[in-house]
């Protein structure tokens, strides 16, 4: 029986592979179908790995693959993954039948979708992989398929945009090998379960190379600006993906290799994380409120979100951590529901620019309701998904006490009214105000598009009432017990 | 008796006289082809067992048959067929005289096939000449006359590149006494050091020009592009890898003298160069076969990083990671070489834009193609790309060379901007003919797909070859 | 009986905010459903908390845990007590009678059902600020409760303003939400727990600068809720929003919420006489300000608005002496009137079809009702007895002894009030009539006469029941005779014509809040935004610009390295040779040495 449960882990990632090499090779129709119907598979496992849940890994598989490079196929799920892998099929299903009903041009849906289900093995098993060398290959899975969704269905700058993106986030990644491998050979096993130590001084070193290679991915200040011209290019599924769970790769790996792997340099470099978290809440949220196009502002926007929850890791105490995975998983809803309205909206009007948008309401008030209710969330507001993660690592923050920790956790809150302030002007700009003539033939949100989202509003409202949904789930993983013991 | 090299040599006589006697391509392709199958599998079937010829004294020989010479004797062969394979469309249309063609690359395989088991420096190098020698005639052997440009640049260098190599060898010699590998580092004759330090580096640097090394690398773009491109493919694969083998050697023997630093700075000078010119060029070329001769200088230097660590300390996962990155390095590269020709039997390589649209217009040639430059840029999901990086990567930090680590690392950041305009360029736009497909280079094309398929499952094949 | 005390209480907050959700996703057109769920959702509102005042078993409080991050637990929470029941009911009551109002108010409009739910919504936020035993909780009603009123003040289309107004209104209570958040979470982090029995039994534990310090930064919350002196600057515009909306927000909700928490809070506050002081001072500031401001205004909601700033100094003010109850006692009859006021403007303004008095005039005969109810609530508000406002204001003022200076802007405040409040009824309803006007239909006078009631009776009623508040004595001669002379003035200045329009421009000025939002503007909102604007560019150019640069001296170099290999033959021997040479001497002297 157990035997059974421990295989799950690997056909979460091995369905939308195969998913992946057959809705390739079929055709485009043919093709679309098919990936979805992998992808809801898909879920459906990552949903039965939620079974036997307990303290530390629910379930692990350990095989042997590459002894010459001390790579083993070891996976393993607890409580810090599950959400986030959860959360990954949901999104690859929700993009794959959202791309039955609509693909951009060149069409080609099939290739795709076949594209996303790689993504999304590639995410899964970033999120399963306990061993490092697999943990890193899985890292990079993700980079080429993304780039290609972007350089293929993108808007007009999209080969520029996805050639930079796939540049800036390699450039991470190839540090967080020499990391990796370092730690392999120091310590002699790449098993994240159990991490041997390391001397404190190496810890520090190996933990800037992937603090650089997360930071990228995250991204975290001054490390972003791949992030706003891949966003504005992508195709909705696109962004979709990339802000939704791709981004989390970047918090998960802090989480997972950073402070599992290389806790005392983790801890000696935690200030400057707080601190350039922090400064990625201000200017994230002041670049937004000097945006005038509807994706750079909600992509500078994750810059902003993103840093509340690298603050939460920064303080590396259990209530941080914790805040951090929610945090995590409501900016995914809520970004990810974000640009599935904002895709619509481009799609409708054939512009993004502020100036251009204005009275959503008069045409669409379903699709501008939805949209408030998503920035309304966004903005943090109690009783939504996104307020529990930034009150948290306010929280957090401030309890770390001192000078420097009492200053980000105010400044951070600080920021939090400055994210009010460029999500309402967004709202009054595209959905209040005069109909602008580009949304004067705009339709009411079509039914695909309206299953699409209904499952992100009904997540965003679940999280906002229910959090222990995720955060009880946190508490289990040893992670962050350990933090909490610490 | 050895046959191996009977069978080689045999192949290179038994094609030329064939040809005289049945003028019709397929004959001698056909002889040319069995022959270097049949070399391929000697050294396992026929050739069983230590064998060591020609020795001055015990532990002292020439040429020794163990298993890294089988291996780079089946090599050798196995390229060499599928570069007649490659060949095979110009063959017929009469683009290059088949017995010609066939003979020569049959006589470059017997130097090869002796090459893997050289047991001195002269036999070494005389090898080695022998691999390449050929070559020049085959550059030039072509309808179009543009190769000869690119036949008198070859040469040239070359004679330069064997006269330094040579220099290197005689100086070695002079300052042990001895030819043969294991004594030759050995110095001990009176003010001997600095001449063989000398010695070293000049043998070193000269081979450094079939590996295609910076700084004797500039023959390699023009040649490349001027030759018929199997010729290209065989050059960038099956002669490098017989400089790979010299200079593993070579560097091996060093590795326990006093010479280590040596080799090992030399050829860290000569990785790092190559990585970072290599790669920087190639982002400015135009033409494709150009594109890929640069990028084969920058994977030279791949190759070599690992040997760069012997500057900090000697171990055998450097050599092992060197060797293992050479079989990657053959099966990607070629899967591109046969790829490019594969949509473009006949022609020359042609410019980026003349890859245009092959994306939709043949899927299954275009997909092979493109997976063997994203394996040459080391990403996913070419795992065996992946692989290979990590393997250098990896050797490197054991050994402590952080610097050579990070510089390997963030030039193949580069090098992705660099595999990325020929890959942008196939999936980009899309042209209505479907480009013939001929069956014979398609098989060299899915033969290094399988292997680089196979060795994505398991690179743990690679890692136990030296010793 | 606790336990049906505490099914009523989460039924009372939890009916509401169902149905409101349920309207939100009713289809559009569908009036007669979002009326019925909008009316029931304040209904069973309003019949909960009669229940429970009948039932009257005591203070209860009952708690379940929501969420644990560490070991910190936010618990669900309630604390009923006589003083939330009785602002829950007021809060319901007002609730009601607007939702019933605004069927006929909005009878055209046909986003009325989001409009009827999102009132739900806002009900149900501010019960839960009034009901909750948990800080957090609180806090989420708190700002759900600005998400709403943002949402409701936007609601009007033909309204250019609206927008700006709701965006302003969200943003100034937000910015002041800033320090309630982090006030609250230091009370987490010192305490460790988020339930305010305990928080409040614990004061003591805290040392007096902490409480100081969370007293202001709650300050800062409530005060932009309240719309205090330095934050009172979004509730003028708020005017945006439909009229019903404007009863609401400033009768029961929203501006309430404020006043109570401090209330509820007191314990906290009691403990930092700096926060009283402050408290004081912000009190008396607005008060004078929200009355001056009102004499001049020409919009007939702003002059309500305006009253309703000056007002809230008032509770404030009592709050800031200790004197709890006279502020919460003057928060419900002011809930009662003002409301009134409200609908009474409303169904003016729908009559007339303008809010500005210049344009009304002379409506007591076509307006009976209207006129009779309003002259009511300006009683009160003014403080005539027997009115409800009377006795309330009383109280306040004689709490406020123990701070003179207090007590006598509190005094002034009353004269200005009084002035202002005969300014409006004889613009309104005296002199000659302008255009006709006309009684509105039974859903809207219904409400004017059910809230006319407790405008009336209520300072009477609670003067029955607890006669310590108001001591009729020597005390109310002066607040009497204040507002005498303030009804005098009033009445020889405004009977002929406007004195206000013979200001010319300086009117407009003190009818907007003497200049503050100008302030506001260039001390807040416009450095702010230049800031984005630098920052914006400064990260496009500057941070993004490093980035691209890289990759440009990559190309470049590459470039570079490319010329340089397009060499003739000969040159190429020699570089290599002397490469070789250059290897080999650098060798060779390593070696050696």
């Amino acid at each position: 029986m157990n035997i059974n449960t421990d295989v799950i882990l690997l056909w979460t990632i091995a369905v939308p592979l195969i998913g992946a090499v057959l809705s390739f090779v079929v055709s485009d129709a043919t093709g679309r179908r098919l990936a979805a119907v992998t992808a809801f598979l898909t879920l459906v496992f990552a949903a039965m790995l939620g079974m036997g849940q307990k303290q530390g890994m629910w379930h692990e598989l350990d095989w042997e693959w590459v002894p010459a490079l001390g790579l083993r196929l070891h996976l393993g799920v607890d409580g810090i993954s599950y959400p986030l892998v959860l959360l990954t099929a949901l999104l690859t299903l929700l993009c794959c039948g959202y791309s039955i009903w609509h693909t951009p041009t060149p069409g080609l849906g099939n290739h795709l979708g076949a594209l996303l289900l790689v993504i999304e093995a590639g995410i899964i098993g970033t999120f399963l992989a306990q061993d490092l060398v697999l943990f890193f290959i899985a890292f990079e899975v993700v980079l080429l398929p993304m780039a290609a969704v972007i350089a293929v269905w993108g808007g007009e700058g999209r080969r520029r945009a996805a050639l930079k993106f796939a540049l800036y986030t390699l450039a991470g990644s190839v540090l967080l090998l020499v990391g990796v491998v370092s730690v392999v050979i120091k310590t002699g096993s790449g098993d994240m379960t159990q991490p041997a130590s390391l001397p404190p001084n190496t810890q520090l070193w190996i933990f800037i190379l992937f603090a650089i290679a997360f930071a990228i991915k995250s991204p975290l200040w001054p490390l972003h600006t791949w992030l706003p011209d891949a966003h504005t290019e992508a195709p909705t599924v696109g962004s979709v993906i990339l802000a939704g769970v791709l981004l989390k790769m970047g918090t998960y790996g802090l989480i997972r290799v950073g402070l599992g792997v290389t806790p005392d340099g983790f801890a000696e470099a935690a200030p400057v994380l707080g601190v350039l978290a922090v400064a990625a809440i201000i200017v994230g949220s002041l670049v937004c409120l000097a945006q005038n196009e509807l994706k750079r502002l909600i992509a500078y926007s994750s810059v902003g979100h993103m840093g509340f929850v690298l603050l939460g890791i920064a303080t590396g105490s259990a209530i941080g951590l914790q805040a951090a995975l929610i945090g995590n998983i409501a900016h995914g809803v809520l970004t990810g529901l974000l640009f599935f309205l904002a895709g619509a909206i481009k799609d409708r009007s054939h512009t993004g620019q502020l100036a251009e948008l204005g009275g959503l309401r008069e045409r669409a008030p379903w699709m501008a309701g939805i949209l408030g209710l998503a920035a309304l969330g966004s903005l943090g507001l109690p009783g939504l998904a996104g307020f529990w993660g930034e009150a948290f690592a306010v929280f957090a923050s401030y309890q770390r006490g001192g000078p420097l920790w009492t200053t980000l956790a105010v400044v951070a809150a600080v920021g939090g009214a400055l994210t009010a302030a460029y999500l309402l002007r967004m709202l009054r700009k595209v959905s209040h105000g005069p109909l602008a003539p580009s949304l004067a033939t705009a339709s009411e949100a079509h039914w695909p598009e309206v299953v699409a989202w209904a499952p992100l509003v009904f997540l965003a409202f679940l999280l906002g009432v229910v959090p222990v949904l995720v955060v009880d789930l946190a508490a289990g993983a040893s992670l962050i017990s350990g933090a909490a013991g610490r | 008796m050895i046959w191996p090299m009977i069978l080689a040599a045999g192949t290179a006589v038994a094609v030329m006289l064939v040809d005289l006697v049945f003028p019709r391509w397929y004959v001698p392709f056909g002889v040319a082809l069995l022959g270097s199958l049949a070399t391929a599998v000697s050294p396992y079937i026929v050739q069983k067992g230590q064998l060591a010829l020609l020795c001055a004294d015990p532990g002292r020989c020439s040429y020794v048959l163990d298993d890294t010479a089988r291996l780079i004797a089946a090599l050798i062969a196995v390229l060499t067929a599928l570069a007649l394979m490659l060949y095979a469309p110009g063959l017929r249309a009469g683009d290059a005289p088949a017995g010609e063609v066939g003979f020569l690359l049959a006589s470059a395989m017997t130097g090869g096939v002796v090459l893997g088991g050289a047991g001195d420096l002269i036999t070494l190098i005389v090898a080695l000449e022998t691999l390449t020698l050929p070559l020049y005639a085959l550059v030039a052997l072509h309808r179009r006359r543009d190769g000869a440009a690119a036949a008198v640049t070859f040469f040239t260098t070359s004679i330069v590149a064997t006269a330094i190599s040579l220099l290197g060898a005689a100086l070695l010699q002079m300052s042990s006494g001895f030819v043969h590998l294991p004594f030759t580092m050995r110095h001990d004759l009176p003010g001997g050091q600095p001449i063989a330090i000398a010695g070293l580096i000049l043998l070193l640097t000269g081979f450094g020009f079939k590996v295609a090394a910076v700084p004797l690398h500039a023959w390699a773009p023009t040649t490349y592009d001027g030759a018929p491109v199997p010729v290209a493919a065989y050059l960038s694969t099956a002669s490098k890898l017989g400089g790979v083998i010299a200079i593993l050697f070579v560097a091996d023997e060093a590795a326990d003298t006093d010479l280590r630093v040596t080799a090992g700075g030399t050829l860290a000078v000569l990785a790092t160069l190559s990585l970072v010119i290599g790669t920087l060029v190639a982002l400015r070329q135009q033409r494709t076969v150009r594109l890929l001769a640069w990028s084969s200088v920058a994977q030279a230097g791949f190759i070599l990083a690992p040997l760069g660590g012997l500057l900090v300390s000697s171990s055998a996962d450097l050599f092992a990671a060197s060797l293992a990155y050479t079989l990657f390095f053959l099966a990607l590269e070629f899967g591109a070489f046969s790829g490019v020709v594969a949509l473009r039997p006949r022609e020359d390589g042609g410019v980026l834009e003349d890859l245009r649209g092959f994306g939709r217009a043949a899927p299954w040639r275009s997909a092979m193609l493109a997976f063997g430059l994203i394996g040459l840029a080391g990403l996913p999901p070419v795992l065996s790309g992946l692989f290979a990086k990590i393997i250098v990567i990896k050797a490197l930090l054991v050994v402590d060379s952080l610097w050579l680590a990070l510089v390997v690392a963030l030039i193949s950041v580069v090098g992705l901007a660099l595999y990325w305009r020929p890959l942008a360029a196939l999936y980009r736009g899309s042209v209505d003919d479907r480009p013939a497909i001929s069956f014979w280079p398609f098989l060299p094309l899915a033969a290094a797909t399988i292997v680089t398929v196979v060795l994505s499952v398991d690179p743990q094949l690679t890692m136990s070859l030296w010793q | 009986m606790s336990v049906m005390t505490v099914g009523l209480t989460v039924a009372l907050i939890g009916a509401p905010l169902l149905l409101g959700l349920i309207g939100l996703l009713m289809p559009q057109r569908n009036r007669p459903d979002a009326a019925a769920l909008g009316v029931a959702g304040a209904g069973v509102a309003l019949g909960i908390v009669t229940a429970l005042l009948i039932l009257n078993d005591g203070n209860s409080q009952a708690s379940m845990q929501w969420v644990a991050f560490g070991d910190l637990k936010v618990t669900l929470s309630t604390l009923v007590d006589q003083r939330a029941l009785y602002v829950a009911f007021a809060v319901a009551a007002v609730a009601f009678c607007v939702q019933v109002y605004s069927i006929a108010y909005l009878h055209d409009d046909e986003r009325y059902g989001p409009y009827a739910a999102q009132v739900s919504i806002f009900t149900a936020a501010m019960l839960t600020v009034v009901l909750s035993g948990d800080l957090i909780m609180l806090l989420i009603g708190w700002e759900v409760m600005g998400a709403c009123s943002y949402l409701l003040i936007a609601h009007d289309r033909r309204l250019p303003e609206a927008p700006a107004a709701a965006v302003k209104a969200f943003l100034v209570t937000r910015v002041g939400d800033v320090g309630f958040l982090l006030g609250v979470i230091i009370l987490g982090v010192k305490l460790g727990t988020f339930r305010i029995p305990e928080v409040l039994d614990r004061v003591s534990d805290l040392d007096a600068g902490t409480v100081t310090l969370v007293c202001l930064l709650l300050l800062a919350g409530v005060a932009g809720k309240s719309a205090q002196f330095p934050f009172h600057t979004w509730l003028p515009d708020a005017m945006a929003g439909p009229t019903p909306i404007s009863a609401l927000i400033h009768a029961a909700t929203m501006v309430a919420a404020g006043v109570y928490v401090v209330a509820r809070l007191f314990p906290l506050f009691a403990a930092s006489e700096t926060a009283l002081t402050v408290l004081g001072v912000m009190a008396g500031i607005t008060l004078l300000l929200g009355a001056f401001a009102a004499t001049a205004a020409d919009d007939i909601k702003r002059v309500l608005a305006w009253s309703t700033v000056s007002q809230l100094g008032y509770m404030m003010a009592a709050l800031s002496v200790s004197a709890v109850d006279p502020a919460i006692f003057h928060l419900l009859t002011h809930a009662a009137f003002k409301a009134l006021l409200f609908l009474c403007a409303g169904s003016v303004i729908h009559a007339v079809g303008s809010n500005l008095m210049s344009r009304m005039g002379g409506l007591r005969n076509s307006m009976p009702l209207t006129f009779v109810t309003m002259a009511i609530g300006l009683g009160a508000l003014v403080g005539v007895p027997p009115l409800a406002g009377f006795w309330s204001k009383e109280s306040i003022i004689s709490a406020l002894e123990v701070k003179p200076w207090l007590m006598w802007a509190a005094l002034i405040g009353v004269a200005v009030t009084a002035w202002y409040s005969t300014r409006l009824l004889l613009l309104t309803f005296f002199g000659h009539q302008r255009m006709y006007g006309h009684e509105p239909r039974f859903a809207m006078t219904m409400p004017l006469a059910l809230l006319a009631v407790p405008s009336f009776g209520l300072g009477m009623a609670v003067y029955a029941f607890r006669d310590d508040l108001v001591h009729l004595g020597t005390g109310l001669v002066l607040p009497l005779l204040m507002a005498t002379l303030g009804i005098l003035l009033g009445w020889l200045m405004c009977r002929r014509r406007d004195p206000i329009a013979a200001l010319g421009p300086v009117g407009p000025w003190i009818g907007n809040g003497f200049g503050l939002d100008t302030v506001q503007r260039w001390i807040v909102v416009e450095p702010v935004l230049a800031l984005a604007r630098a920052v914006r560019v400064g990260d496009e150019s500057g941070v993004d610009g490093v980035v691209m640069g890289v990759g440009r001296l990559t190309e470049a170099t590459g470039a570079g390295l490319n010329r340089w290999h397009r060499a003739a033959l000969p040159r190429a021997f020699a570089g290599v040779l002397a490469g070789a040479m250059l290897l080999v001497i650098a060798g060779v002297t390593v070696g050696l040495w």
